[in-house]
């Protein structure tokens, strides 16, 4: 998955750049670099002065009035951000050229006097002028050698990737000749935002330092080193500054804020009203802005400047040595932070809550735009974190995705397994209904009682059961018992209590030996150690005398013709398999013909409604007493157990419920 | 359901409160198994104090004569004591009384399974 991710990433490597700027710029607008030196000016020939002194270009004469101004402050050294590649037209010898109607002597002093460009020569020498040089595709033929740039002193091979121009266009010979230096007027694109630009470029094999840089080094009178430097850049050295640089010669902007304070109007310069502190012993640079936005430049602050003006901040980076890089293991270094925040999304991501998760993203991702700016601020290298961060996100996405779809297939085996759990509960289910006799099969149709029982399951498999048959041709003998607790085991140990209480009961003996003899076998094979709560009963179908003993069940209520229900009142014992040698002793009644007895397991008293409250033995007894006199059992099983659901409504039933009503119609003279 | 322990000398009162039924027991159990294995190692006693115990199903009955069983095996007293009128009447049709001895009071059952506790507890 991080593979796929990695190689997204390089899929979309040039969108990630945009993205690096916006990055980039993010950093700068958020920390714009406070400016604590002024080592420069710049001299503006702007709208004003050029409103007042002409239309550009000027003079060269008025041009080496503007530097002899300047100098006359005592700068550290004057660039000028302008070439002069064609002789002036307001030389008085082109004048006298352009003007035939002169007199002829007036043409012929005018052809003597010195050109304009020779005066502008005369201003510059030895006054640390740096002229500028433009860079061009083709060679011009007016520029036909390499420039005159100082010599820069070089090791290393790294130097070879900066571009090498064929062409450029410099200033006449004259002046050329009158410089200090030569820096090169490129200022970055024109429709772009200035981020990155040129310190060093070649020009036919020569280096040549940006204006600012050149600026800086005649002021400083030295030579500029250029060498290799760790992380696959380059160092520029002059005097006791430095400035790294990536392998084309080209470095990261760190701007400041445009400040009309550094600003100085040639107007002021010329007409005498500048205050000369402004200029003395700073890098001048002169550039002109009066003409409209033709050289003025977009900058990561988001400000439009005169392109001179991004030469003056090249000259504060060189000078307080704030210029950032982008090293090339920057995108190793990246790369990795990538890989290491996938990781440790992988690896926490299935293990943590949503919400942890998300706080974790949130936090790496603001833990890495905080890195990318503390490189910024204090290491002054540029690392692009936006594209890890984005890449992390992606991958929590992944990794959420994957583990919705992981626990969405755990719950699909899980709801299988239940599935599969559910069908065997309910085989179980169907196999323990399965033994429970149909009363009126089991008894034949004996017209002197009347027995109907009927087991309402709970959804859970339960361990309730009744049982009725004949013992021999006079008796029956019936049964409703309780095992305790619930679930498959005590459906399993249900079937085992049945036959052996049905075999116990077949081996004749009373009631109570029934249930002691019952509770021997079942007692054997109990490792659960389970119990049963059980009322037995054996008719004497002629005579009606009913001999029963309860194990520790609910007593059944009976009711006479004309009465009302009672409880059956006997000792009885405790469960079976509660006390082991506990001996049942019977209990023996003479039913009234009509009179009825109802069996019920707590299945039916414990029933709950959604109050929690329970059915309980009053709620059954009055249920009971609402029953017609004549009801026949079935049918009275059956309104009780509506009677029970009613009072349940929606609530769940627990438990199993169990009713079994015996109605003994008298003997003999039925039976007649 | 709840279950909170105290001690008086070398008697564990372990107060049940709430519903003990199948989704309960398991855990009850647990607990009551310990304190019987504590009271044993200790000649001590157990006294259940019922007066919270609104219900007990089959399952909890279970429970209680798995303790009742455990503390035979080991030599220790149980006894319950203070039980509601419906726990005490399911006591009754279980005949639970031949499981467990049964009191009204928590300091009667102490003063029958140990007389250090019932001082204890008289104290305070």
């Amino acid at each position: 998955m991080l593979l796929a991710a990695l190689s997204l990433f390089l899929l979309f490597a040039p969108a990630a750049n945009t993205l690096r700027n916006v990055v980039f710029d993010g950093y700068q607008q958020l920390f714009p670099l406070e400016r604590t030196t002024d080592p420069v000016a710049i001299v503006v020939i702007d709208e004003e002065a050029i409103a007042h002194y002409g239309q550009w270009p000027w003079p060269r004469t008025r041009i080496a009035e503007l530097i002899t101004r300047i100098s006359q402050a005592q700068p550290a050294s004057i660039g000028l951000d302008l070439f002069f590649s064609e002789p002036d037209r307001f030389s008085p010898a082109a004048m006298a050229d352009e003007m035939p109607i002169l007199p002829t002597n007036l043409a012929k002093a005018l052809r003597e006097m010195p050109s304009n460009d020779e005066q502008l020569a005369k201003a510059i020498e030895g006054r640390n002028v740096v002229l500028g040089i433009g860079t061009t595709s083709d060679v011009d033929p007016r520029f036909r050698g390499p420039p005159r740039a100082a010599p820069v002193v070089t090791s290393g091979a790294r130097e070879a990737e900066m571009p090498n121009w064929p062409g450029y266009i410099g200033s006449l010979d004259v002046i050329d000749a009158a410089a200090a230096g030569h820096g090169l007027m490129n200022s970055g694109p024109q429709d772009q935002v200035v981020r990155v630009v040129p310190i060093v470029e070649r020009i036919q094999g020569v280096i040549v330092p940006t204006l600012g840089v050149e600026s800086v080094r005649v002021a400083e009178g030295v030579g500029l080193r250029l060498d290799d430097a760790p992380g696959g850049l380059l160092l520029l050295r002059l005097a006791g500054v430095s400035m790294p640089l990536q392998r084309d010669g080209t470095a990261w902007i760190r701007y400041s804020r445009h400040d009309e304070s550094r600003m100085v109007s040639a107007f002021d310069v010329l007409s005498g009203k500048l205050d000369p502190e402004r200029l003395r012993q700073k890098v001048v640079l002169v550039g002109v802005t009066g003409l409209g936005v033709l050289d003025h430049k977009s900058t990561p602050l988001g400000e439009f400047v005169p392109g001179v003006e991004i030469h003056a901040q090249i000259v504060e980076n060189l000078v307080n040595g704030v210029a950032l890089v982008r090293p090339t293991f920057a995108t190793w270094i990246e790369g990795a932070v990538f890989i290491l925040c996938g990781f440790v999304l992988i690896w926490f991501i299935p293990r943590l809550s949503a919400l942890q998760g998300i706080n974790l993203v949130v936090f790496l991702v603001l833990l890495l735009l905080c890195i990318g700016l503390v490189a910024f601020r204090h290491l002054h290298m540029l690392f692009d974190f936006a594209w890890p961060a984005l890449g992390t996100v992606a991958v929590f996405g992944t990794v959420v995705v994957g583990t919705l779809s992981e626990a969405e297939r755990q719950r699909r085996v899980l709801r299988d397994q239940a599935a599969h759990m559910a069908g065997e509960v309910d085989a179980a289910r169907r196999i323990q209904m399965g033994l429970l006799p149909d009363p009126r099969e089991a008894l034949g149709n004996d017209r002197r009682f009347k027995l109907a029982a009927l087991l309402e399951p709970a959804r859970t498999v339960g361990g309730d059961f009744y049982d009725c048959f004949h013992i021999d041709s006079r008796r029956i003998f019936f049964v409703v018992a309780d095992v305790s607790g619930k679930g498959l085991p005590a459906a399993l140990f249900m079937a085992s209590v049945k036959s052996h209480l049905k075999s116990a009961a077949l081996r004749g003996g009373d009631v109570g030996e029934v249930l002691t003899r019952a509770q021997a076998e079942i007692a054997r094979e109990n490792p659960e150690q389970l119990f049963v709560t059980a009322f037995a009963a054996i008719l004497d179908v002629p005579s009606g005398v009913i001999e029963f003993s309860s194990a520790g069940h609910e007593p059944p209520f009976v009711r006479t013709p004309r009465g009302a229900p009672e409880r059956f009142e006997m000792p009885g014992g405790p469960p079976l398999c509660v006390v082991e040698d506990f001996v049942y002793a019977p209990s023996r009644r003479r039913l009234e013909p009509g009179e009825w007895i109802c069996c019920v397991t707590d299945g039916a008293t414990e029933a709950m409604n959604e109050q929690r409250e329970f059915f309980g033995v009053e709620r059954l007894r009055a249920s009971l007493s609402w029953m017609p006199e004549d009801i026949d059992p079935a049918n009275l099983v059956e309104r009780l157990r509506d009677d029970v659901r009613r009072f349940a409504g929606d609530a769940e039933p627990a438990d199993d419920i169990t009713l079994l009503v015996l109605r003994w119609e008298g003997g003999a003279e039925a039976e007649a | 359901m709840n279950v909170s322990s105290r001690r008086f000398a070398n008697a564990v009162v372990l107060r049940v409160e709430g519903r003990l039924d199948q989704d309960t027991c398991a855990a009850f159990t647990t607990d009551l198994m310990k304190s019987v294995d504590t009271a044993a190692a200790e000649g001590g006693a157990v006294v259940l104090d019922l007066s919270g115990l609104e219900y007990i199903s089959s399952a909890g009955l279970r429970c209680f004569m798995l303790a009742s069983r455990q503390a035979k095996a080991q030599h220790a007293k149980i006894a319950v004591a203070a039980l509601q009128p419906m726990v005490a009447e399911i006591f009754q049709i279980s005949h639970f009384n031949l499981v467990f001895q049964v009191f009204p009071t928590v300091r009667e059952a102490l003063g029958a399974v140990s007389g250090d506790a019932a001082a204890a507890f008289e104290k305070g």
